[in-house]
């Protein structure tokens, strides 16, 4: 067989490949026998009171440390000293030694300890293990009599091999993360459950494993270590995703044959997931709080990333502070501030679309100069004029300001959606005696119903949120919308987050929702639907 | 002709009428208000006095607060604007691409535009306290920290979390404008450059920017509007504390109005506040009449 170029080229990408790949594993070898995790701990506390730092006591209370310290290979010992002047003028001193043990394991050692806990730590570092080696084994085997080979030309055989050994590589690349979350999360969690009497079986594996890990197989103050048991990863750990991903990368050119379009691929999914997460961020810890108890919502040393116990009893609670009231308020003010907003802005916008007079230019720029007042820098005057005219403090008054203050968008959107429509069909009825009105209602808007639709939804939303009109005029709890509504969650002093975020649930899934339906429509009615004209 | 027939001259008046009452009542009406108190004496109690010229605008720029609130509210109105047109650009280049899940991901890019502000500055305002925040709660979990993390260390810091923010809920406006551009844009522009040898820079120069170039200049100017108006993410996570350092105008205004009850300099800084959009307000008009005009 002689050898073309092309076919020299392929086998230099297919040995570049390889390389890769197996540099990367050696790399991946090497940093999971680095100490990656790191468990510390007290393991035992002295408490010296009315001792002050260079006495006889201090002296003593060291001494008793360090003898406790020498028991427990590479303990250090720390020192808190404590004073305080009491109510006769005396000065107390409180000096704590606490001998701390610091235990670091590189992955072998903790998955000798922990296997058969049945954690899911011990079972990621397994699986992420077993895909890289499997990945490896795959990819030499689908390598095998078809080193320079295109890609094109592959029998299926070999190609299914690679395209397998890419696969493996991803979930190997995947379990990095999910190790480490696993790690802190699981790891502790089974702890915070064995320092609450709850032993089941995985809970006494860990606590053998955390014994041989401490104690080589002595033994020792077990529930102390618990109680002050703190966890990390390190470096190692976290450089094993560039490593992973650099395998990957080698796999992936074994496969293709070409390295840019796959890693381009790659990074618009990584891209676009990393963005998704980061915007549901925010919601979902809304939800998770809007589930917990006031105490787990505020405790700082709270570290779990869902709630221990879902309190559905936060929504009853929070019905019971009137929440139920304040989303009738909203439902009602926003569906007014609606109606009012369309009966306005629909025969405006009609003109505006239909019929030529004077004015319309003016009427159009004043339309626009409206949409920069917004109701914020108006509020003195707002709440002026509402004292005056006796609107104060109710929703009618807030019903009319919120369609006010919609009337620009309402007839930017409604005129949209009417002039793109052909009028046509209407010029016809009103040669045939129909007039302007029934030619609207029983031709135009007919046609122009998912414009007004996406109109009525985008003011009905805008009204919903409103906050800073609604938190200025009302000053009755009972006439609150639910913005203002769920303030009352948070006083000066105290905030009760987990009622305030199950009614801000309450608040937004609706909008978002319709939102999301009218998403498409609203952007193309925004920026082009009043240019044309 | 896209006109229809109307019977008698008034007839078009009378269609725009309902709406003019509307916002003549509950629009001009406070306008006028906001102005005449403006230039008019108002007494501790509240009352409105005779004209007392530009006395409370002296006093609104006499107020030890107003040099850093006007520092504020420019940093807020450029640094949430310009970035999030900037990454709201960046993510809509990104949405343009067909993948998998593109419908699930546009539906949850709308999440921030949808829900309450008050209810997001809640949200963040809770996820970066110090003591019990999520954001320390999660970053101990995936080990990433060691210990927490004070996110709020001093106001200046807490402004920059309030920018973030505010950019947060503002791109997906910008993002969905500029989508709607460029899937206006005709693909065979692209194949042409293609064929000339152009890369990906000079096709973003000089095709995808002047085309998208008509919806940037909307979601910007509305953008400007609306960020200059913005007042529950500030409300929400500062108040505008330590004494006014995080305050924007809006914010300020407020704190004057309803808690100081200096009616008379806050109405002073409502007028500036209108100096300052008409200047916006003006370039968006004369961009959207001269579009009128091109069509």
């Amino acid at each position: 067989m002689s050898h073309s170029p092309k076919n020299e080229a392929a086998a230099l990408k297919n040995r570049i490949g390889l390389i890769v790949c197996a540099a990367a594993l050696a790399l991946t070898v090497i940093l999971l026998s680095l100490p990656m995790f790191e468990l510390s701990a007290s393991v035992y506390t002295k408490r010296s009171p009315n001792t002050f730092v260079g006495d006889e006591k201090y002296a003593a209370a060291l001494a008793e440390a360090e003898a406790v310290a020498a028991g427990y290979p590479g303990a250090s010992i720390e020192e808190a000293v404590t004073e305080r002047v009491n109510s006769k003028g005396e000065t107390t001193s409180l000096v704590v030694f606490s001998v701390m043990q610091s235990v670091r394991a590189n992955a072998w050692r903790m998955l000798a300890a922990l296997s058969g806990t049945g954690i899911a730590f011990w079972l990621a570092l397994v699986i992420m293990l077993g895909c890289a080696v499997l990945a490896a084994l795959l990819a030499a085997a689908g390598m095998r009599g078809t080193m320079a080979m295109e890609h094109r030309s592959l029998t299926p055989t070999p190609r299914a091999l690679r395209t397998a050994a890419c696969w493996l590589g991803l979930i190997a690349l995947l379990c990095v993360p999910v190790l480490g979350m696993t790690f802190n999360y699981n790891f502790s969690r089974q702890i915070k459950l064995m320092t609450g009497g709850f032993e089941t079986g995985n809970v006494s594996g860990v606590r053998l494993a955390l014994e041989g890990l401490f104690f080589g197989g002595g033994t020792g103050d077990t529930d102390a270590l618990l109680g002050a048991l703190r966890i990390h990863t390190l470096w190692p750990l976290w450089a094993l995703i560039p490593v992973l991903f650099a395998f990957l990368l080698g796999l992936i050119l074994l496969r293709n044959g070409e390295l840019k379009p796959a890693l381009a691929r790659g990074a618009l999914y990584a891209a676009v997931i990393v963005l998704c997460v980061l915007i549901l961020y925010p919601f979902y810890v809304m939800l998770i709080t809007g589930f917990r108890s006031n105490a787990e919502a505020t405790d700082m040393h709270f570290l779990h990333m869902m709630p221990t116990e879902w309190i559905w009893s936060n929504l009853p609670a929070i019905i019971d502070r009137g929440v139920l009231r304040f989303l009738g308020n909203s439902i009602l003010l926003s569906a007014g501030a609606t109606l009012i907003a369309m009966l306005c802005g629909i025969p405006a916008a009609y003109a505006m679309a239909r019929m030529n007079f004077k004015g319309k230019k003016a009427f159009l720029g004043f339309v626009i100069m409206s949409q920069m007042f917004a109701p914020v820098v108006l509020l003195v005057g707002i709440s002026q004029l509402m004292i005056n005219i006796h609107l104060n403090d109710t929703i009618w008054g807030l019903m009319l300001i919120n369609a006010a203050f919609n009337q620009a968008f309402a007839i930017w959107l409604l005129r949209g959606t009417f002039v793109s429509i052909s009028s046509e069909m209407e010029q016809a009825a009103c040669i045939d005696g129909c007039n302007t009105v029934s030619a609207l209602i029983r031709i135009l808007l007919p046609m122009a119903a998912p414009g007004i639709v996406t109109t009525l939804i985008f003011v009905f939303i805008n009204a919903w949120n409103e906050y800073t009109i609604s938190t200025v005029l009302i000053s009755t709890p009972a006439n609150k919308p639910i913005t203002v509504g769920i303030t009352q969650f948070s006083s000066f002093n105290m905030i009760e987050w987990n009622y305030l975020f199950a009614s801000a649930l309450l608040a937004t899934i609706p909008v978002v929702i319709l939102f999301m339906c009218i998403e498409k429509h609203l952007v193309s009615g925004l920026t082009s639907g009043g240019v044309k004209g | 002709m896209n006109n229809i027939l109307v019977r008698h001259k008034w007839e078009p008046y009378l269609w725009i009428l309902p709406s003019i009452l509307l916002m003549a009542v509950f629009v001009v009406f406070p306008i006028g208000i906001v102005f005449k108190i403006a230039f008019s004496e108002v007494s501790k109690s509240g009352m409105v006095g005779g004209f007392v010229g530009l006395r409370n605008f002296v006093d609104a720029v006499n107020e030890p607060a107003f040099g850093t609130v006007m520092v504020n509210t420019f940093l807020w109105v450029v640094s949430v604007v310009g970035l999030s047109t900037l990454l709201g650009f960046i993510i809509a280049m990104l949405f343009n691409q067909p993948f998998r899940g593109r419908k699930l991901a546009r539906s949850i890019l709308v999440f921030p535009w949808a829900a309450s502000l008050v209810i997001q500055a809640s949200i963040w305002n809770y996820i970066i306290k110090f003591e019990y925040g999520n954001l320390n709660n999660v970053l101990l979990n995936l080990g990433i920290i060691r210990e927490a993390i004070n996110w709020r260390a001093s106001y200046q810091i807490e402004f920059i979390w309030e920018c973030g923010v505010g950019i947060f809920v503002t791109i997906p406006f910008v993002t969905f404008c500029v989508l709607s551009g460029l899937q206006s844009i005709d693909a065979a522009y692209y194949e042409a450059a293609t064929v000339d040898g152009a890369g990906f820079w000079k096709k973003l120069s000089m095709i995808t920017i002047p085309l998208v170039k008509p919806s940037l200049t909307v979601s910007t100017v509305l953008n400007i509007i609306y960020v200059f108006n913005s007042f529950p993410i500030i409300y929400t996570i500062t108040k505008g504390a330590p004494a006014n350092k995080t305050d924007t105008l809006v914010t300020y205004l407020y704190m004057l109005a309803f808690y100081d009850n200096k009616k008379g300099p806050a109405t002073a800084l409502s007028v500036i506040g209108f100096a300052i959009l008409c200047v916006a307000a003006g370039a968006y008009m004369m961009l959207t009449m001269r579009k009128e005009d091109e069509l």
